[in-house]
């Protein structure tokens, strides 16, 4: 397989699997603290660590 | 969650509009934490303040509350906070109470709650140069004495005046403990306060303090019985009973906690404020022409007409600025990688087309949300509040669901979250529903990109505006019969009555209002780099493979005397159709026909249906790849002008004309595309059911209403 492609693919998926984990974190937070923070809404309601 | 570095904590109490963060701004400069209460989505504010002696003390900034009677979370929070019932959270050392000096009666009651929990108070006379300028004189002295000895200090935190003494006065608040004097309760009711205190001792096994005594007996709210764990078996009985003895002594138990402060506010205050001749009512005198029935509302127009237009004016040369530096980029990396084409792809029109196509947009944020500061902090925006609860109380909306609407301008997540302060669980709802229909922020590089490609350079600069405004209209007209419709015949919601305080007129203050604009560009420049930047990889992928070469060979051989450059393009459009983006897009793209958008802005519109602005790197990325890297000075709103139909009826007339310009504005005027704010309105109604209703509602009102558009306008002109 071409490097290009390698490299390429890689990128996707490194961005696919950080959008689904970051989905998923927000859900839990927002069952567990009200608000995911999430919405870049810049308001206050951050949700805590 | 107390720093344990900071020693000392002490909370800052007082009523709304008092200028408490102000205080706290000013007490602590920017060395501040922000956090939430554990379970609840109440911000807890807390920062370092330095005494002046070389101590240093945690302050944390309470929420804004007339009273400790306990009717909404954030007053919860507060008697919850000042309790020290709040897990991983001490009980303050100190409290300082912030008052406004021009109504010191009132906000005195707060003061004298406060007294109950038994804590060193200190007590700032916020506001003192307003005070003074309408010719009030307060004898602090004297107050200080009638209070019990705690301190009393004036100050200005927005003129930064009388800060060194708030710092000295908690330094001497916690060493002397000064407390309050507690207000003295008539024999029955100090009795009854016993009995009570007793009985939930003794069921509860738990000590109970004279300030929860106070919320047990007084309130209806049984949030402090539901804390201390005393039931509703346990406590019926002698609750019942202890307000008998409440109103054997002559009192409505439900109104006996304020007439016994008052009384006793009243004395204290005997003498404490001179009244001299001043400038009394210039607020007043404004609000006469601002609030006018008939001009307010032309007034408030103009404004916003200003306001938009301001946006467009002062954004137009920094947008450009920031065009030809994205451009710039562009024509920099995609040549140096000529010998990787899809590695070229992806950078120069994925990467750099889509999150430039975004950013683009930063220098609009940036003076959008200065206004919005300006407006805030002068005391404008309370007024366009009132102003528009008229037309929200005509559809029977509750007078507490107007706060969380008008912050819907902004964001619907935390509107939708400051519908908790609504007590009654059926305008609750009404009013959550309606709040996604609130023009947010992240409708507006949307509205944007459309008025600055098609409005503007067509119909001229005053009309960007107008459109603009009515853009922000479109989400209240639908909003409004929605909400008679759910509260009138749905839900029957009974009307309340509703209190709104208008703050005085003040100056902003430059540093508070830069401070808020700058953490909204840094939210808008994160959201650019990370999830945009994310999806327009994923959408730059399915825009660009599956890329079958026979496709170029193909165009090649049946256009043997086309130009090169004519050949590439054609090559290009050819990839992005027959790509997984356009095969989907054009299978779909019949549906949003009678609305006019073609087979991209059809993939734009579905993209964002997790988060609206998407549609901006969307058409940004799909514009890129279809023209191919070497068309770099083909930037997004060039390309979208340029754009026209291939085939069918209207081939070859304009894609974005004015009727599918309109048609797509109040299509995201109206459309349910926002992934958190769907979860959170399931959320907070309890389970799917509305949230599901809400989606499905405003996504087919939002078809309907751009079909109309579409119709109506492509046949008129």
């Amino acid at each position: 397989m071409k490097l290009e492609a390698v490299i390429v693919g890689a990128i996707i998926g490194v961005a696919a699997g950080w959008l689904i984990r970051r989905w998923l974190a927000a859900a839990r937070r927002r069952k567990e603290d009200g608000c995911a923070g999430d919405c870049g809404c810049a308001t206050k309601l951050k949700p805590k660590k | 969650m107390s720093s344990p570095e900071a020693g000392l904590l002490v909370a800052l109490v007082g009523n709304p509009n008092t200028g408490k963060s102000t205080l706290f701004n000013a007490l602590t400069g920017l060395r501040q934490r922000v956090g939430n209460y554990p379970g609840v989505t109440v911000a807890r504010k807390s920062g370092t303040c330095d005494l002046g002696d070389g101590q240093k003390v945690e302050l944390v900034d309470l929420p804004g509350l007339y009273s400790l009677a306990a009717a909404s979370p954030d007053e919860q929070v507060v008697i919850d906070a000042l309790s020290g019932n709040i897990a991983g959270d001490r009980r303050p050392d100190a409290v300082v109470l912030v008052v406004d000096s021009t109504n010191l009666l009132r906000n005195l009651f707060l003061a004298s709650q406060v007294a109950e929990l038994g804590r060193p108070v200190v007590i700032v006379l916020n506001q003192a140069d307003v005070a003074k300028e309408q010719g009030l004189r307060i004898d602090t002295e004297l107050l200080s004495r009638r209070l019990g000895g705690v301190p009393v200090v004036l100050s200005s935190a927005w003129k930064g005046e009388g800060i060194l003494d708030v710092r000295r006065a908690i330094a001497s608040a916690v060493a002397k403990q000064t407390v309050v004097k507690r207000v003295v309760w008539p024999t029955n009711i100090a009795a009854a306060l016993a009995d009570v205190a007793t009985a939930a001792a003794a069921d509860t096994g738990k000590p109970i303090s004279a300030a929860d005594a106070q919320r047990l007996l007084f309130d209806t709210n049984p949030s402090t019985a539901d804390r201390l764990g005393w039931t509703v078996a346990q406590r019926e009985k002698i609750l019942r009973s202890a307000r008998d003895r409440v109103r054997n002594s002559g009192y409505n138990p439900m109104a006996a906690e304020p007439l016994v402060h008052y009384a006793h506010l009243r004395a204290v205050l005997e003498g404490v404020v001179v009244e001299g001749a001043g400038k009394a009512g210039r607020s007043a005198a404004v609000d006469r022409l601002l609030l006018h029935r008939f001009l307010g509302p032309v007034l408030f127009l103009g404004i916003m007409l200003g306001f938009f237009g301001s946006v467009f004016w002062l954004a137009k040369f920094p947008m450009e600025w920031i065009q030809a530096g994205v451009d710039w980029t562009k024509t920099v990396v995609a040549p140096t990688l000529d010998a990787y084409p899809m590695l070229q792809s992806l950078l120069a029109d994925g990467i750099i087309g889509g999150v430039g196509a975004f950013l683009v947009f930063l220098p609009q944020i940036l003076i959008l949300f200065l206004f919005i500061g300006i407006l805030e902090d002068s005391g404008y925006m309370a007024r366009a509040a009132f102003i528009m609860d008229r037309l929200f109380s005509w559809c029977g909306l509750n007078g507490k669901s107007f706060v969380p609407l008008l912050s819907g301008f902004a964001c619907a997540i935390p509107s939708l979250l400051s519908t908790r302060t609504i007590e009654d669980p059926k305008a609750r709802l009404a009013t959550a529903f309606v709040v996604p229909f609130m023009s947010c922020s992240a409708r507006f590089p949307v509205y944007a990109l459309m008025c600055a490609a098609f409005i503007g350079p067509i119909y001229g600069p005053g009309w960007q505006s107008v459109v603009m405004i009515g853009m922000h209209c479109v989400g209240l007209l639908f909003a409004v019969p929605t909400a008679f419709v759910l509260t009138r015949l749905l839900l029957k919601v009974k009307p309340q009555p509703f209190v709104l305080e208008l703050p005085r007129y003040q100056m902003p203050k430059p540093r508070d209002v830069i401070w808020r604009m700058w953490q909204n560009a840094a939210e808008f420049v994160s959201k650019a780099g990370t999830v945009i930047f994310a999806i327009t990889i994923i959408v730059w992928a399915l825009s660009y493979f599956p890329r079958d070469v026979s496709v170029a060979e193909r165009i090649k051989a049946s256009n043997p005397v086309a130009s090169e450059e004519v050949v590439n393009a054609k090559v290009q459009a050819a990839y992005v159709e027959q790509s997984y983006m356009g095969r989907f897009g054009k299978a779909v793209q019949p549906i949003f026909d009678p609305l006019g958008f073609d087979w991209k802005i059809t993939v734009g519109v579905l993209a964002s249906f997790p988060a609206r602005e998407v549609i901006v790197s969307t058409l940004g990325v799909t514009y890129s790849v279809g023209e191919g890297a070497e068309a770099d000075s083909q930037h997004l709103r060039k390309a979208m002008q340029d754009a026209k139909w291939s085939e069918g009826p209207r081939a070859g007339t304009p894609i974005f004309s004015l009727a599918a310009v309109l048609a797509l504005m109040v299509f995201f005027a109206l459309c349910s595309q926002c992934g958190p704010t769907i979860a959170t309105l399931a959320q907070e109604t309890g389970g799917w059911k509305w949230a599901a209703g809400s989606f499905v509602y405003m996504t087919a009102l939002a078809w309907l209403a751009g079909t109309a558009v579409y119709q109506v306008v492509i046949r008129l002109s």
